[in-house]
């Protein structure tokens, strides 16, 4: 019984903060709590209430301790049943069935390949119903297909990186006309296939910004043609000398710093579920800031950074401070810090304060520091941090009884405190 | 007739040559301009989309992404909601979480300039080039709310007035490096002027100041304000060495107040 999925089933690898890491692209869409997955048939087994998501490529199950997750490719998923209305189904879980496909070697298909049908029946838990447009976003999805396309533009860009140079806006391929064609040869030519290729992109911005719609369908061409600007705009640059537009290419490069997150925890997807997984999603993404400011960051900071990664999906103080506070709840690298002045600031566990303690230890028991002990400047200077910081450091190793003040005339100083070291069992052997 | 090499004939292969090339340059001229005015065009759509279709755009996932893709990679800030008239008189709204956002990124971004200190009017004119989108200033007001809205973020984030100034502050105490420059610098004689830390680390005016009041306040600094000169004094007691010390002492003995 034990372990049936794990043939059928791919598993999903979990970030640090415990969310399941998705693929290039793909998108949460739906985050439902208490979740079965069932399978009928031959080998049935029943993975017991998990945290269910739906995403653009994958529906995604992870465990109730947050340590196992497993996936359903949606290019597994056939049919999606109608869910049944009965005198029954008033009494059980509401549940949704869905046909599944395995591929040879009894996996779930993750494209094409076809070979067994399974039933597979997500039982929702502490509902009263199917929860609301969770059918029809799965639906969405299936017709959207976007697993496909990723895997479409992954095929050709192989022969397509050599030929980059030349600026292919054709967003329709059009067929290459290989005879040779009198009028595009020679200067001239060149010159005219150029302008043709203006116009093109031209008439493709223009069809694209007609409605939203347009600019929906035609949003994947967008962005490689955005991306092609850019690249060319920045290279270009470099080596022609210097021009007026210096300003945008510096622009361009703040604004690279700010690509972030694609699948931002949000309210409509997420509900009930909203600030767990938020605290979550800000653990991962904290990390990296974190890195690059030494283990300390302020919370505006983060506040700006993490929502300039979210893009239009603003969060509020209050949401983000409230994402924080659940951090002591989960188990994360990360914590929240309180100073007595009011100011929070973002800590890693990993860069914890033991090692300042450490550092803090060594100081006061070196020359000079041993018999005058240190003031916060010092040790400002010599840990290279805020005066500010290094005293709420030093007051919180004499907090753990690492050292000791002297609250005196020189100002307030501080010494290591010898008494811990005396052990009270052998205090009287030696003397 | 085919001529032999000649002078002459050099010369015409390094006309054409250059022909060819003033011919290439202009393309590639030509081609940038194209591309930047296509550029132009694309951020603006962009940027008109961002504002009128913002919840459309935020009911779609899938399609958010490759938007804000977009946005990321022609440089247009995806935030972009008017004031409107409920967001002006009460200040509800997203407009001011956005200006929020806006102002502590361009805060993250001279602070490699500045410290981490910027005078208001710089900030709105920063502010103002990356809103071009939306054609309603910024005023000063509208930052000050946008600010308060942070509070809740803890302290560190401030606006206050040095002189007739105001300068937005966006480092906490605790993590400002400031401090620790000037206490170096103090060392050499055991106090420092506003004028020798402008001078020294090359700061703008207010910058220095402020971080020296700051280490009053924590009780690092001391002020001497009876030097002969004028100048405000601040004594640092806890870097100078013994010998500054008992100097700092004499001069403050002997001042004539």
């Amino acid at each position: 019984m034990e372990g049936a999925w794990t043939r059928i089933m791919h598993s999903v690898q979990l970030t640090s903060s415990g969310r399941m890491h998705l693929q290039q692209g793909e998108v949460e869409c739906q985050l439902v709590d208490a979740v079965d997955l069932d399978c009928e048939g031959g080998a049935g087994w029943t993975l017991k209430t998990g945290l269910l998501t739906l995403t653009t490529h994958r529906l995604l199950w992870l465990d109730e301790k947050g340590k196992k997750a497993w996936a359903v490719p949606l290019g597994a998923v056939g049919q999606l049943y109608a869910v049944k209305k009965s005198i029954k189904s008033m009494f059980a879980a509401p549940r949704m069935r869905f046909q599944a496909w395995t591929q040879r070697d009894g996996k779930l298909a993750t494209h094409g390949q076809r070979v067994t049908e399974l039933v597979l029946t997500l039982v929702f838990r502490g509902q009263s119903g199917v929860p609301d447009g969770f059918v029809q976003r799965f639906a969405e999805v299936l017709q959207a297909k976007a697993w496909q396309q990723k895997r479409l533009e992954e095929s050709p860009s192989g022969g397509h990186k050599g030929a980059g140079s030349s600026l292919e806006t054709s967003v329709h391929k059009r067929p290459t006309v290989s005879t040779l064609n009198p009028a595009m040869a020679g200067v001239s030519g060149i010159l005219r296939k150029e302008q043709e290729q203006w116009e093109e992109t031209d008439k493709n911005l223009h069809d694209a910004f007609q409605d939203l719609n347009g600019l929906m369908s035609k949003a994947k061409e967008m962005v490689i043609l955005a991306e092609k600007m850019r690249v060319r705009l920045l290279t270009g640059q470099a080596s022609t000398v210097e021009e007026e537009g210096v300003g945008t290419n510096q622009e361009m490069q703040d604004w690279m710093l700010s690509v972030g997150i694609t699948s931002p925890v949000t309210k409509e997807s997420a509900g009930a579920l909203y600030h767990q997984q938020l605290s979550r999603q800000l653990a991962d993404f904290v990390r990296e800031p974190l890195k690059r400011s030494g283990g300390m960051l302020a919370m505006v900071d983060a506040y700006c950074l993490f929502n300039r990664a979210r893009g239009t999906e603003l969060i509020s103080p209050e949401d983000l401070l409230q994402a924080c506070t659940i951090w002591q709840t989960l188990d994360v690298p990360v914590r929240l810090r309180k100073f007595d002045s009011g100011v929070m600031v973002i800590q890693s566990k990993s860069q914890s304060d033991d090692e300042v303690f450490l550092r803090l230890t060594m100081l006061v028991s070196n020359g000079e520091a041993e018999k005058l002990g240190i003031s916060a400047a010092e040790a400002a200077r010599a840990l290279g941090m805020a005066p500010a910081l290094a005293r709420e450091q030093l007051l919180a190793a004499e907090g753990q009884g690492l050292l000791c003040r002297d609250d005196g005339v020189d100002g307030l100083r501080f010494f290591s405190n010898f008494f811990k070291d005396i052990n009270a069992s052998t205090i009287f052997q030696e003397s | 007739m085919r001529r032999r090499p000649g002078i002459s004939g050099l010369q015409t292969a390094a006309a054409a040559r250059d022909q060819y090339r003033s011919l290439g340059e202009n393309v590639a001229k030509i081609r940038t301009d194209l591309m930047k005015e296509q550029l132009a065009t694309f951020r603006n759509q962009l940027e008109e989309f961002a504002r009128k279709h913002k919840n459309d755009i935020k009911k779609s996932p899938a399609f958010r992404a490759q938007f804000h893709s977009m946005c990321a990679k022609c440089g247009v800030d995806p935030l972009a909601s008017n004031k409107g008239f409920w967001a002006e008189l009460l200040g509800i709204g997203d407009f001011y979480y956005e200006l929020g956002v806006q102002i502590v990124d361009i805060c993250l971004a001279t602070r490699p300039h500045n410290g981490g200190l910027l005078d208001l009017e710089e900030l709105r004119g920063l502010l103002a080039k990356r809103r071009r989108a939306s054609r309603e200033p910024i005023t000063e007001d509208d930052c000050l709310r946008a600010v308060s809205k942070l509070k809740s973020l803890g302290g560190g984030f401030e606006v206050f007035t040095v002189g007739r100034r105001k300068l937005v502050r966006s480092v906490p105490t605790e993590l400002n490096r400031d401090h620790n420059l000037i206490l170096e610098l103090a060392q050499v004689h055991g106090y420092v002027t506003v004028q020798e830390v402008e001078n020294e680390l090359t700061w703008k005016a207010g910058r220095a100041l402020d971080a020296l009041e700051n280490l009053m306040r924590e009780g690092l600094a001391m002020v001497d304000d009876g030097h002969p000169d004028g100048k405000r004094r601040y004594w640092f007691p806890c870097v100078g060495s013994a010998a500054t010390g008992t100097e700092a002492a004499e001069s403050v003995l002997s001042s004539p107040n």
